[in-house]
């Protein structure tokens, strides 16, 4: 699963990371590029479909709430 | 003005009223600046109950609970807390004060990376760097703990920055993504397909959960009540059903009533409203209402899909939902489900128990009694174990905001500072605590806060001398190896609570109960009621974890 994000908390890319180490999905790839109010993030993720599953929709709520402050 | 001041009157611009809280050295300036400031500041004897008290005020009021707490283990303490109100969704302010900001990273005294810790657990965190920033940062944590789907955002504010000049601002200048805005709403097309669904549906049942409790009540009871739609709650949308609405089947779940769970498993379409299918709901996901197709109702569009697939997901604000729902509905066709709600209703029965012979004290005898003592607009919290699912069974809140419990979390120490905090926001309302004995002795010295204030919560301990959910378990699933769960060196706990000066009432015979209780419950100002109770008493009915409602027992084999 690859996932190209924009994120507006730098901390995030952190946090993603670490919600895939405890869905035991393997982290392929992680690139990102800091600008001055956003962060442009890519990542790549193997591991059971479930746990991507799970993976894609904690990365869709921390973009959510990204998105109110 | 310095930035604690500028704290201050940030909180007091939100219409903060009460904060709960426990000083320490890296936060002292904003207790300087709480000095006889019209914020009231109240003292807790943990910050772990600072936490779980601002949650109840939350819970209960709808308005955001405040709590503070030093650097290092004040904030650390907050941290069980904060995790209470993200899984359960309620919107919490947490301030933290941090070591000076030069000392960051030196593994100064008592500092600890507060961020790091709760990103996990809070909506967001932010650490201020500049006191002119206090002002926007406040604003924006508060639109954010509010907004959407509710939860708990931290504000850590070092030392040097409570301190430092700021100039004082009145209208700080947040930024326009974090202000108040429309939010998703469910698409025209979806809404059709789900009325769609109900009308043509034969054995149709609605599942409301917590997100009722974004003012959402009255939605919900037009919209079962024009159907006659049998329904059921999880515990954190007990009181969502109309008083007395026959087609109300009860609570959901492990420990929830027969006829609410037999139900769903017959549905042939849920209409689950605000709720995230919990496993303590579901069971065992994939057998779980293996008849119905679903229509799901929520805020946050990662509970679609989650646990339990949705045919038709309905992303948006539920009170904008269920006006969607009811327009349409009203648009055409609207059936009635009346004889499958009565033919749900005869899928229950009594709830089944395991009271003992009549010279020892039933803690569902006891609690029966208690709730029907009560005075209707009672608000009562519940900590966490056995008491916890016996009052979920038999409590009819008038409201979602009348009955708090740690749910999701599942966290002991809960219920009886979160009735602090209920109190607070509602000073006429009468607010009872029922607590059991291994949740209340972790957070005793509460019962300062209660003397201290005069905070009149009453709280109904029920003593069985046991961590008793894990006993049962035990019992039932562990060979009866009763392993750290015997509390039968428990304390005089009337004699505590007269140490605190706490008017203290003994139950342990159920010869005069009633009495007992209506003078505990008709009694001025904070008091106890300990119930010595059967040791071995369980929860009935029981879905044991992972399993489906074929599998409910309602006694011990």
């Amino acid at each position: 699963m690859t996932c190209d994000l924009t994120l507006r908390d730098v901390r995030s890319v952190a946090r993603i990371v670490n919600l895939a180490h405890r869905f035991n999905c393997r982290i392929t790839h992680v690139q990102a590029a800091v600008g001055e109010l956003e962060t442009s993030a890519r990542f790549a993720f193997d591991g059971p479909p479930v746990a991507l599953t799970r993976l894609r929709a904690q990365i869709d709520r921390i973009i959510a709430y990204e998105s109110v402050a | 003005m310095n930035g604690a001041q500028a704290v201050v009157a940030a909180l007091a611009r939100e219409g903060v009223e009460t904060i709960f809280g426990y000083p320490g050295g890296a936060i002292m300036p904003l207790y300087d600046a709480l000095f006889e400031h019209p914020v009231r500041h109240v003292l807790v004897r943990h910050e772990a109950a600072a936490a779980f008290a601002a949650s109840g005020y939350a819970r209960t009021s709808g308005r955001v609970g405040v709590c503070c707490a030093t650097s290092g283990p004040g904030a650390t303490n907050l941290v069980t807390g904060l995790l209470d109100a993200m899984m359960d969704s309620v919107p919490v302010v947490a301030i933290t004060g941090q070591v000076r900001s030069e000392l960051m990273g030196t593994d100064g005294f008592q500092e600890a990376d507060v961020c790091a810790i709760t990103q996990p657990i809070t909506k967001r965190n932010m650490i201020v760097a500049n006191a002119n920033d206090i002002a926007r940062t406040i604003a924006e944590a508060f639109a954010l703990a509010r907004r959407g789907r509710p939860g708990p955002v931290l504000i850590d504010i070092p030392n040097d920055v409570l301190k430092a000049a700021v100039k004082d601002v009145t209208d700080p200048p947040v930024k326009p993504f974090a202000r108040e805005g429309a939010g998703p709403r469910a698409s025209d097309a979806a809404v059709s397909d789900a009325v769609a669904r109900i009308r043509s549906a034969r054995r149709p049942v609605a599942i409301i959960g917590g997100g009722v409790r974004a003012g959402s009540v009255d939605l919900y009871r037009m919209f079962t009540a024009m159907l006659g739609l049998p329904h059921a709650a999880t515990i954190n949308a007990l009181g969502a059903a109309a008083p007395g609405d026959p087609s109300y089947l009860g609570m959901l779940g492990m420990h929830g009533l027969k006829a609410a769970n037999k139900a769903v498993q017959r549905a042939d379409l849920i209409v689950a409203l605000g709720m995230r299918f919990d496993d303590r709901v579901t069971g065992k996901p994939d057998r779980f209402a293996r008849e119905a197709t679903v229509i799901h109702a929520d805020i946050d569009a990662t509970e679609f899909n989650k646990i339990i697939g949705a045919d038709v997901s309905l992303h948006g604000d539920l009170r904008d939902t269920l006006r969607a729902l009811i327009d349409e509905l009203a648009q055409g066709h609207v059936p009635r489900f009346d004889d499958w709600a009565a033919e749900a209703r005869l899928l229950g029965g009594p709830l089944p128990s395991d009271r003992v012979d009549g010279k020892v004290l039933s803690a569902t005898d006891v609690l029966d009694r208690v709730f029907a003592a009560l005075p209707p607009d009672a608000i009562v919290t519940t900590d966490v174990g056995q008491h916890q699912m016996w009052s979920a069974q038999r409590a009819r809140p008038a409201d979602p905001r009348k009955y708090a419990t740690s749910a999701g979390l599942g966290a002991m120490g809960f219920g009886f500072p979160a009735a602090i905090g209920a109190q607070f926001a509602h000073p006429a309302t009468p607010v009872f605590a029922v607590v059991g004995d291994g949740g209340f002795q972790m957070c005793l010295p509460e019962l300062a806060t209660l003397r201290r204030y005069n905070v009149p919560v009453k709280i109904v301990l029920i003593d069985n001398q046991n961590l008793g959910m894990v006993r049962q378990w035990q019992e039932l699933f562990f060979s009866e190896r009763y392993s750290a769960t015997n509390l039968a060196d428990n304390p005089d706990f009337a004699a505590i609570a007269r140490a605190y000066g706490i008017d203290a009432y003994v139950l342990d015979s159920p010869a005069g109960a009633d009495d007992v209780i209506a003078r505990f419950v008709n009694s001025r100002g904070p008091a106890l009621l300990h119930c010595a109770c059967h040791p071995t008493e369980n929860v009935w009915p029981m879905i044991p974890a992972g399993m489906t409602v074929d599998d409910l027992m309602e006694a011990r084999a």
